[in-house]
């Protein structure tokens, strides 16, 4: 009679927890829905939007016949407004994802893109780019641009090999490293401003780029950078679950089969890379990869699967309302969109650590 | 028949410092050991050795009949499971995400979760008894229902050795009953156990054998009532001048150590 029970009760525990469970997935289904709805509307709206406003209906016709006429409201839209909007789109969604996969790794939520030292990097390669190879171009990237991925990559290369030791890299000194490689990097960049021979300008284009402005890139720039990020967050999807487990400490994922070691390695190297990638494209924007898991994370919950799209199609819109507002407020002069993501981003942020006001266990 | 889990001359070190020496023991299907000793001897290397989570310096360890070092990572998470001490979780996982990860074992990098997955986290929640928390988030759990989660989490890669790293570890006298009583539980299911225990007195009665790992002496193996005497633990506690009172009597020692 007793077990009767007792197997009725988990009987019907189980049926209430699939159902529940079910209406999880259900919630997450509807996220990813209504979120790719937004994403269209904010692209459709914010393309239409600038000196030269363009009509709803306008825009979503050329958008749908996908062909740039001579007129000039054409050309804004394809030339200007589409790659520039699509590009906000593209370093949102790398750097919300990146700042996750890193906040997973560290196991820690105050983690950003940038925390290994990947911004130093691309400052000090965006100065050398900018300062010393002008003329450079590449796939439609300029030398600023393509020394700053390369600065990225190899400032990421340089904080890992260093924080190795006995075929380990213990996250905390992967952390410190990256910090001092970052502060030296960035600040190495004031040499550059010496040889600034041109009334400053340089230097407050350098200046500018470092805190992130997304200029209205080449279509091939944005072919190759959303083959890129694509190619990244595809490497995501598998990352994903391994973060999960990685949650719950090096150790224990060890114990069920994880190989920690270079499961490590893959999540820094996918984040640096997409991080890199998105430099190249609007400079070091901050806070975005910040706030836009943490948002995520309210929402969704820890589960590093189902965050990875919502916090990628987040971090797109996100990005594109504020370069939007950078370029609309105060038109026809521009704010740096890294300023504006700061000013909007920090006090929401602060607001929701407020809020939830709860302890983060390290 | 070949034992569950085998220690052959096993010798470990943690760089010059070693930690034991041609270790020698076995753990036979259906049994219910107790690990234990003094602090710092090497309670937790031992059972991290068994988990296959480090490899011996020199010596053999093996899990039913095969050394850890031929079988593949996967392969040992799905015959030995182990009950990790120190837990901590960043971030507001509820109870079944964090079962959940205890079939990490069986999945592959692309696989999605199966049924027979999911009837293996719904039993390990039965077992550990917490199926009602399943949706509660583990950080704001007890003490005692945080040890209990961490056990279904290990019972849900359906191991045939499960190892518990001090379970009784900073629970309430009525929530060690609990765990022990879980403990044998377990063992009639099948799981054979190895428990780091440093709580001496509820030995007996729920583990079928103790082993005691002293610093710098042969492993000791036997029955509860062998091992558990004055005078062995005296020695291999470094207990302090004895008290009168103490003299010959078990019971009376043991319930010093409370």
């Amino acid at each position: 009679m007793e077990t009767e029970i007792k197997e009725a009760i988990s009987a019907d525990s189980r049926a209430d927890a699939r159902r529940h469970g079910f209406s999880d997935r259900a919630f997450f289904l509807l996220t990813i829905a209504f979120l790719l709805v937004a994403l269209a509307a904010v692209l459709v709206l914010s393309v239409g939007m600038g000196a030269v406003r363009i009509g709803v209906r306008e825009v979503l016709v050329s958008l749908l016949n996908w062909h740039s006429s001579d007129s000039t409201n054409s050309v804004i839209l394809f030339q200007i407004r589409l790659p520039r909007v699509l590009a906000s789109a593209l370093v949102g969604a790398a750097l919300s994802v990146a700042g996750l996969l890193f906040q997973g790794l560290f196991r820690n939520p105050m983690a950003d893109p940038y925390v290994i030292g990947t911004s130093g990097g691309a400052a000090l390669g965006a100065g050398l780019g900018l300062f010393l190879l002008p003329r450079f171009s590449f796939l439609g990237f300029g030398g600023t641009a393509s020394m700053a991925f390369f600065g990225a990559l190899a400032s990421m290369a340089l904080v890992y090999w260093l924080a190795r030791t006995g075929g380990r890299v213990p996250v905390i000194t992967l952390l410190l490293a990256g910090f001092a490689v970052s502060t030296m990097l960035s600040y190495s960049t004031y040499f550059l401003v010496i040889l600034d021979d041109n009334f400053g300008l340089r230097t407050r284009v350098l200046a500018a780029w470092l805190t992130g402005v997304i200029a209205v890139p080449r279509w091939t720039q944005l072919e190759v950078t959303s083959v890129m990020v694509g190619f990244g967050l595809a490497c995501c999807f598998p990352l994903a679950r391994r973060l999960n487990t990685l949650a719950l400490g090096d150790d224990y994922a060890r114990q069920v089969g994880v190989r920690v070691e270079r499961t490590h390695l893959a999540i820094i190297l996918t984040g640096s890379f997409i991080t890199a990638a998105a430099v190249s494209l609007g400079g070091v924007i901050s806070f975005v990869g910040l706030i836009v898991p943490h948002m995520a994370r309210l929402l969704m919950g820890p589960d590093h699967v189902r965050l990875l799209p919502v916090t990628a199609l987040a971090g797109a819109i996100f990005l594109i309302l504020t370069d939007t507002l950078a370029r609309t407020v105060l038109a026809p002069s521009e704010i740096p969109v890294g300023l504006l993501t700061a000013f909007i981003g920090g006090p929401f942020f602060l607001y929701l650590l407020r809020r939830t006001r709860r302890e983060y266990a390290l | 028949m070949t034992p569950l889990l085998e220690f052959e001359n096993v010798s470990f070190s943690f760089g010059s410092r070693s930690v034991f020496d041609n270790l020698s023991f076995t753990i036979e299907h259906g049994e219910r050991s107790a690990l234990i000793g003094p602090n710092g001897v090497g309670k937790t290397t031992l059972l991290r050795l068994a988990a296959g989570v480090i490899t011996s310096s020199s010596g053999a360890v093996s899990l039913a009949g095969r050394t850890v070092d031929t079988l593949r990572r996967g392969e040992a998470a799905r015959l030995v499971a182990k009950v990790p001490q120190r837990f901590e979780v960043p971030f507001d996982f509820t109870v079944e995400q964090i079962v959940e990860q205890g079939r990490t074992p069986y999945l592959g990098l692309f696989a999605a979760f199966q049924r027979h997955d999911r009837r293996a986290v719904d039993r390990a929640l039965e077992l550990a008894d917490v199926t009602s928390l399943r949706s509660r988030i583990f950080n704001e759990l007890s003490g005692g229902e945080r040890q209990r989660v961490k056990i279904a989490l290990a019972l849900a890669q359906e191991p045939r050795l499960l190892l518990l790293d001090e379970p009784t570890q900073s629970l309430d006298l009525g929530r060690k009953l609990e765990l022990l009583a879980l403990v044998r539980t377990l063992c009639h299911e099948g799981v054979t156990i190895l428990a780091a225990m440093h709580d001496l007195q509820l030995i007996e009665g729920t583990f079928s054998s103790v082993m005691l790992l002293e610093p710098n002496q042969e492993l000791r193996k036997g029955p509860p009532q062998d091992i558990l005497r004055a005078d062995i633990l005296e020695s291999a506690f470094n207990c302090p001048p004895r008290q009168p009172k103490l003299a010959g009597e078990n019971r009376a020692l043991l319930e010093k150590m409370l």
